[in-house]
């Protein structure tokens, strides 16, 4: 199998502009004079201006150079590219749906808020927590709205002195920086070397400054924390918060919950576990799930159903909350496309789907480690979860070559790389999360490429040096584009001019 | 039989099972201790087929009544306008709608090319040189803004008009709790909605990292001292952040050019259908100096060429400010954000170009300013509150009536009208106030209809 | 002198966390040694202390009193760590336009500040020669 992307050496659309071009029709001319001063309009706007033809072919030609989930395979490590089924996309477009305004009368809108408090007892049910609020845009957001939530609780409890937040040092980048936006001192805790978090360097670590833990289960490294339950006491005697960072959550569907693990706060991505698309960044939703203890803490509204009245309606009433941390309700359009897939999966789906996923990624650390230039530098006599992260140092040792360049490469092969250079305990890594989506195929076509990799780096390295080639472009200059940054059209002409 | 998702049917799954040495799936789980096994099957609704899904999400979304079944006069914060039939064709394919953050540039040009021209528009719209490719909304970005201004002036206020949405407001609280800012309020003309200068000048002392506006604000007024407020700003060492709805912009000045250094905003309207508020898209731009593009939060894609020099190419820049490299030091913890809205964005902007997108403001605007004409006739009624040029949203105020907006309300909706949103709960002091909101979605006969509603309602039957 | 690939000149003083230490009189300038740059790679940006700002000589544990500023290549940040205690007198503002010279010329252009040293006599002991720094960058 060969692969070649579509390449076009497309302008800019601008470039493409012609005066007196447009690309739509409006019903009907303005008529009523709107009494605005004049030194409040503007004089000139300078958009492209182009049919609609021409639009259509530009963003065609666009989307032709760009590598998807639905192009090949796309492990990247805890982003769980799975597929996307259609018929979400199809119901998050009902008008019923897409067309509904959230200040309508609640009589008019009882089918979204029926969605939303179904939705809610579903990821309430998966993950073992009480109450869950919809509202966050993504899982950055979620961390964050977790950490108010925590700051919260602990005011609650007038207890003022804590102001840590510990995270291991293999967590995701979004955790220490969710933590600080929320005004916490962040510290790290290491891994041992069994990849898994040191406990006795969290007893050290843990005070009473300690307002949370930040974890993620199984952890980057796809391995399943299995000391779980004494870090949740060590913690939790020591009066914090444990919070869940449900990235890697499709490792453990069915299996366990964060909230019997011992978890206070647990979030969502509905981007990566539930197959909502990552749309080339977003948009995504990060619903955050608590305890019963902390429900009163989370954002307002929630949706409640009145018995009596047989209605669902948006309680307000809620003194405790941290008010709002999103305008409106959360990203609905994704609630409805991941509430379809709760209801295609069931109960026993969502089981099958961690099954698949860990077998998949069992599969590639078995298959891997036969291959040269590629090990594990933790544990590897148990199993890994849904993704496993490889270091390539050997490879660099042998050849110069390290996981930078394998990435490069292996896009020339039809795969998007792995997540590599995190996370920062593994050198050289590569971080494969391939999903339940993949086929048997698929993966030893993936561990092929890496084994060929291997031998072209040893006898051909020219050819994994100027990888990728088979991509819309090659190597691009990164460091040039952030030594002068050239961040809009309008920069970008007036250097030309220079 | 196997699922439609997932490839590997038991069979195959049980001949890898051999390949790796493992007796049963069960093994790759027996490092879970058996305390926090769950024993139970998951408590869901039981497997649907396709069919069956459609059906069922179909019938609890039928108890919708979408906007497009009644006349809906919804506007504030997130507002209805036609989404040409293109945009969602384009979007939905799978290659970018499948896609995720361009981490590998060479393989991703389409999404870079696409935020770029995004980037490049949304400038150009708000008079400002750098956009960043989106936050998740206008509130949180209204929070990060304030977080930026802090960074920036090493200050600890911040400073927002008493008009403010109060949603906003919440959220903005929310952000500044987390360093510590303090939010003050400033208040404003109860005659015409325009900033109270006088107090602004007051509260801006040294300790001042920002001053916010919004222009149209809340209540659909233009603050026509735009100027004025820069200079105080400036004059004190502190930012001028301006948030916005970028339809107006189709008409009015960019708030880069009366002097703001960092504009926010909803990009919902630019191609994006309301969708019950979300997703939304969070704007969000600022001068091209280099001690603000140093704290600028969210993602950022930059114009370069191929290592030979030979070819034009985009890739994501600045991420040392990014939380992947910076981790607690980042500018902000943004990831995931609303990149897929965004390039809807950038194809609505392209589709109506300088001239649509006047045209569509426009008749927003005159929309509005026909149906305030038409409701100030009826007895009772006061429509704006406030003497100051409009853009699309107004306020409609009955105290001289003996009727509550809520009321009214009821009553409007029983004729198939979805009224204004009441504003007693954000803003007492206004009295019985509902917000209104005109897009090109409306016609004349749609304003007459409301107003002969609104008359009958008033005239005694309800 | 050279150790392996990396340049290590004789007559500066070093660190190891990577920076050298030219002495001017009472005024010391600063910058990153060779293997530091090569670590980095390509420099896209330099975060400079400000003017006037006192620093601590840096320590096994490391606060924000001790950093400089900070260097930046295109995936990592690097904090630089101030080798002796002082106060920042001078800093090399070349490198607002040119970060690159970090690359081509860590010893001389690249220079990153000039301190005056608060406690020169005392803290030089804590730093090493060229010989020294050689070696070890062999154990690296």
């Amino acid at each position: 199998m060969s692969y070649q992307q579509a390449r076009w050496a497309e302008p800019l659309i601008f470039e493409l502009s012609k005066p007196g071009r447009v690309g739509w029709t409006l019903p009907e001319k303005p008529r009523e004079r709107i009494n605005v001063p004049k030194e409040l309009l503007r004089e000139k706007l300078e958009l492209p201006e182009l049919s609609e033809p021409e639009v259509v072919r530009h963003y065609t030609r666009l989307s032709q150079m760009n590598y998807s989930v639905d192009s090949g395979f796309y492990p990247l490590g805890s982003c769980t590219m799975k597929y996307n089924p259609k018929v979400c996309e199809e119901l998050a477009a009902l008008e019923a749906a897409s067309y509904i305004h959230p200040h309508q009368a609640e009589e008019t809108v009882q089918g979204a808020l029926e969605l939303i408090y179904r939705l809610e007892r579903c990821l309430a049910e998966i993950a073992g927590v009480a109450r869950v609020s919809l509202q966050p845009s993504a899982g950055a957001h979620g961390e964050f709205v977790a950490m108010l939530v925590t700051r919260a609780y602990h005011k609650s409890k007038r207890d003022d002195k804590r102001n840590q937040v510990i995270v291991p040092d293999s967590a995701h980048g979004t955790n220490p920086a969710s933590a600080a936006m929320a005004g916490y001192e962040v510290v790290t805790v290491p891994s041992n070397a069994r990849g898994r978090v040191d406990l006795n360097a969290l007893k050290a670590t843990v005070s009473e400054r300690t307002a949370a833990l930040m974890l993620t289960n199984p952890n980057t490294l796809g391995l399943f924390e299995d000391q779980i339950i004494d870090i949740a006491g060590v913690v939790h005697d020591a009066g914090g918060l444990l919070f869940y960072d449900g990235a890697n959550l499709n490792g453990i569907l069915g299996k366990t919950r964060p909230g019997d693990m011992g978890f206070d706060i647990v979030h969502f991505n509905l981007h990566k576990t539930f197959a909502t698309p990552h749309g080339g960044g977003g948009p995504g939703a990060g619903p955050v799930g608590v305890q019963r203890e902390l429900e009163k803490f989370l954002p307002v509204p929630l949706v409640e159903y009145d018995k009596k009245k047989g209605r669902y309606y948006f309680d307000y009433d809620r003194p405790h909350s941290i008010g709002k941390i999103k305008g409106f309700y959360g990203n609905f359009g994704v609630l409805v496309k991941a509430y379809a897939y709760l209801l295609l999966m069931g109960g026993e789906g969502l089981s099958e789907v961690t099954e698949a996923a860990v077998l998949n990624a069992n599969y590639i650390m078995r298959k891997l480690l036969g291959v040269e230039g590629y090990e594990l530098k933790f544990d590897a006599s148990g199993p890994c979860k849904h993704e496993v992260v490889f270091s390539a140092e050997p490879l660099k040792r042998m050849t110069g070559i390290g996981a930078h360049f394998v990435a490069k490469r292996l896009l020339d092969f039809g795969t998007h790389a792995p997540t590599y250079y995190f996370p920062p305990i593994v050198p050289e890594a590569l971080m494969i999360e391939p999903t339940e989506s993949e086929s048997k195929e698929e993966l030893d076509r993936f561990v092929d490429a890496l084994r060929t990799i291997f031998e072209e780096a040893r006898s051909d390295p020219d050819k994994v040096y100027s990888a990728p080639t088979a991509t819309a472009i090659g190597r691009l200059d990164e460091v040039k584009a952030s030594r002068q940054p050239i961040l809009s059209w309008r920069a970008y002409r007036e250097l030309a001019k220079e | 039989m196997g699922h439609p998702y997932i490839p590997n049917t038991r069979e195959i799954r049980e001949q890898m099972l051999r390949e790796i040495g493992a007796a049963n799936i069960d093994e790759l789980f027996a490092d879970i201790p058996p305390q926090i096994r769950l024993k139970r099957k998951l408590k869901l609704p039981p497997a649907m087929s396709e069919l069956e899904v459609k059906r069922h999400v179909q019938a609890i979304l039928a108890k919708n009544t979408p906007f497009t079944q009644m006349l809906s006069f919804l506007g504030g914060g997130v507002w209805p306008h036609h989404v040409p039939a293109h945009i969602r064709s384009l979007v939905q394919r799978s290659e970018f709608l499948t896609s995720y953050t361009p981490y590998q540039p060479e393989a991703s040009q389409g999404m870079l090319q696409a935020l770029f021209e995004y980037q490049s528009m949304i400038a150009e719209l708000v008079g400002l040189e750098v956009a960043n490719s989106s936050m998740y909304d206008w509130s949180t970005a209204l929070g990060e803004a304030a977080l930026m201004c802090a960074r920036v002036t090493r200050r600890q206020k911040f400073i927002v008009p008493e008009l403010i949405a109060k949603d906003r407001l919440s959220v903005l609280r929310n952000y500044a709790s987390g360093p510590g800012l303090e939010v003050v309020e400033v208040g404003y003309d109860h005659r015409t909605g325009q900033l109270d200068l006088k107090q602004l000048r007051a509260e801006l002392g040294g300790d001042v990292a920002g001053v916010y506006i919004e222009n149209p604000s809340y209540l659909g007024f233009l603050e026509t001292q735009g100027d004025e407020i820069a200079a105080a700003a400036h004059k004190t060492g502190a930012l001028f952040v301006v948030g916005v709805n970028p339809i107006s912009l189709g008409l009015f000045k960019g708030p880069g050019e009366y002097g703001a250094d960092i504009v926010v905003g909803e990009g919902q309207p630019l191609g994006n259908p309301v969708s019950f508020g979300g997703p939304s898209l969070g704007i969000f731009a600022c001068r091209d100096e280099s001690k603000l593009l140093r704290q600028l939060p969210g993602r950022l894609i930059g114009a370069t060429t191929t290592l030979d020099g030979k070819a034009r190419g985009y890739c994501m820049v600045l991420q040392t400010r990014e939380q992947h490299i910076r981790r607690e030091r980042a500018t902000s913890s943004i990831c995931t954000n609303a990149a897929l809205c965004a390039v809807s964005a950038a194809i609505y902007l392209a589709s109506l170009g300088p001239r649509g997108l006047r045209d569509l403001a426009e008749l927003c605007a005159s929309n509005a300013s026909y149906a305030m004409k038409k409701l100030n006739t009826i007895k009772g009624l006061r429509a704006p509150i406030f003497d100051a040029p409009h853009f699309n949203e107004f306020t409609l105020n009955c105290d001289d009536t003996h009727v509550s907006i809520q009321k009214l309300n009821a009553g409007l909706l029983k004729r198939g009208i979805q009224g204004g949103k009441p504003l007693r709960a954000e803003f007492p002091e206004l009295g019985k106030t509902a917000l209104l909101c005109t897009t090109e979605l409306h016609s004349r006969d749609d304003i007459d209809r409301l107003a002969s509603a609104l008359k009958e309602l008033l005239g005694g039957k309800g | 002198m050279k150790e392996g690939n990396y340049d290590v000149p004789d007559g500066l003083y070093y660190s190891r966390e990577h920076e050298w230490v030219k002495l001017e009189g009472k005024l010391a300038r600063v910058g990153v040694t060779d293997y530091a740059q090569n670590k980095l790679g390509d420099v896209v940006y330099v975060e400079l202390p400000e003017v006037g700002k006192q620093v601590k000589q840096v320590t096994e544990q490391k606060t924000k009193e001790m950093e400089l500023g900070a260097v930046e290549s295109i995936k990592a940040v690097s904090a630089v760590y101030s080798p002796l205690s002082g106060t920042i007198k001078e800093t090399n503002a070349a490198l607002q336009e040119r970060p690159e010279l970090i690359n081509t010329s860590p010893y001389n252009e690249g220079w990153i500040c000039v301190l005056d040293a608060s406690a020169l006599e005392a803290e030089l002991k804590q730093l090493i020669d060229a010989k020294a720094y050689a070696e070890y960058l062999k154990k690296l």
